[in-house]
């Protein structure tokens, strides 16, 4: 039996809903002071990735967001027994407790442009031949050619960049008023020109879909994906890193949080490590 | 001839409407296998006994451009809302 986990949530006490999670199990709030970890108790310890299981995780957040305040777990985070999920737990419980305010009544929006890649670097081209630029480089010999055609090759790429980030500011535009933070990627590849995630207060969804809908209706060469309200999967940001592993190693650590919780004494039978890592189904 | 274009527009909308649930899928794996709370190290996911998160999410990436010039059909409007 594993300990499956699906999302942080602002709440110690029991989920009342009635849901369903992987494999069928229930879900429970496993809760330390006034916050609490959504989890179910699995028999496999690996998930794999099937658009059911995916999509499941992905359900039990969005239920749980009707009633919490959700931090969302990546898929697949799996803890032996429940004193290890609480050892984490305790030692992000101020990331969690910061995330969980700057969250709370906001939702995720997706947005990702496509561009011609091939068509907007032909018009640059085209452009630079008509300016004829001309580098005083006569293409008269092989190893001029080449270094004429680098040179071109180099003056278009920097214009293709630079015409991202013009077309990139454009489209922002039309929703950073809106939206209280976001996240940018630029050219993930030559024709995604933008991919990105924009964090909104729940009363200012719909100004952010009627922003879309203008964007949408400019004559452009773009062409757009909108996708949301999700949870805010991309606006997590925890502070804390586990560099010691000791914090985790350490017997008396375990052992202080279970009588925090009231637990007996863990007595360690075997002489396994008790790594981060290790944590996680033992990878 | 209407009963022609009925059919195709039949077809259409069922490769849109498949379509639009493959990109709602997409959008899902691109938040929940990339992104979240992460607090463990490492984490493996297992793919038909095969590991290999990060091939995954590559896969993810082009496979939204390969639909797209694949199909040739609208991106956008598509998966509107995830659920």
């Amino acid at each position: 039996m594993v300990i499956y986990t699906y999302g942080v949530i602002d709440s110690k006490d029991t989920i009342d809903e009635t849901i369903f999670g992987l494999e069928g199990a229930g879900v429970y709030n496993v809760s330390y002071r006034d916050i609490g970890v959504a989890v179910s108790e699995l028999g496999e310890k690996m998930q794999e990735i099937t658009d059911t299981n995916v999509l499941k995780h992905e359900e039990v957040i969005e239920t749980l967001m009707t009633k919490f305040t959700v931090l969302p777990i990546r898929f697949s985070t799996i803890f032996n027994t429940k004193e290890e999920l609480l050892l984490i737990v305790e030692f992000y419980y101020q990331d969690f407790k910061d995330n969980l305010d700057r969250l709370r009544n906001k939702v995720e929006f997706g947005i990702k442009v496509m561009w011609p890649a091939k068509i907007i670097k032909q018009r640059i081209a085209e452009v630079y031949n008509k300016r004829k630029f001309t580098v005083s480089i006569m293409a008269d010999s092989p190893g001029k050619t080449f270094v004429k055609e680098k040179f071109e090759k180099h003056i278009i790429e920097k214009e293709f960049e630079e015409e991202a980030v013009r077309c990139i500011a454009v489209v922002d535009d039309y929703f950073n008023k809106i939206a209280s933070e976001r996240k940018i990627k630029k050219l993930q590849t030559e024709n995604l020109l933008l991919n990105a995630a924009y964090l909104v207060g729940k009363d200012k969804q719909d100004d952010f879909k009627k922003a879309f809908e203008q964007l949408k209706s400019t004559p452009s060469d773009l062409k757009f994906l909108f996708s949301g309200p999700w949870p805010c999967y991309n606006f997590i940001t925890l502070t804390k890193k586990p560099s010691s592993a000791d914090y985790f190693n350490a017997e008396h650590m375990l052992n202080r949080l279970l009588a925090q919780q009231g637990l007996p004494e863990r007595v360690q039978h075997d002489h396994e490590p008790r790594y981060l890592t290790g944590m996680n189904g033992g990878f | 001839m209407d009963r022609q274009i009925k059919t195709l527009q039949d077809k259409n909308s069922y490769l849109d409407l498949q379509k639009e649930k493959r990109i709602t899928l997409l959008e899902v794996l691109d938040r929940a296998l990339d992104k979240g709370v992460v607090i463990s190290g490492d984490i493996v996911i297992s793919v038909a006994d095969v590991d290999l998160i990060y091939l995954g999410l590559k896969v993810l990436l082009s496979s939204v451009e390969t639909m797209e010039r694949l199909r040739g059909s609208p991106f956008s409007g598509a998966a509107e809302e995830p659920t």
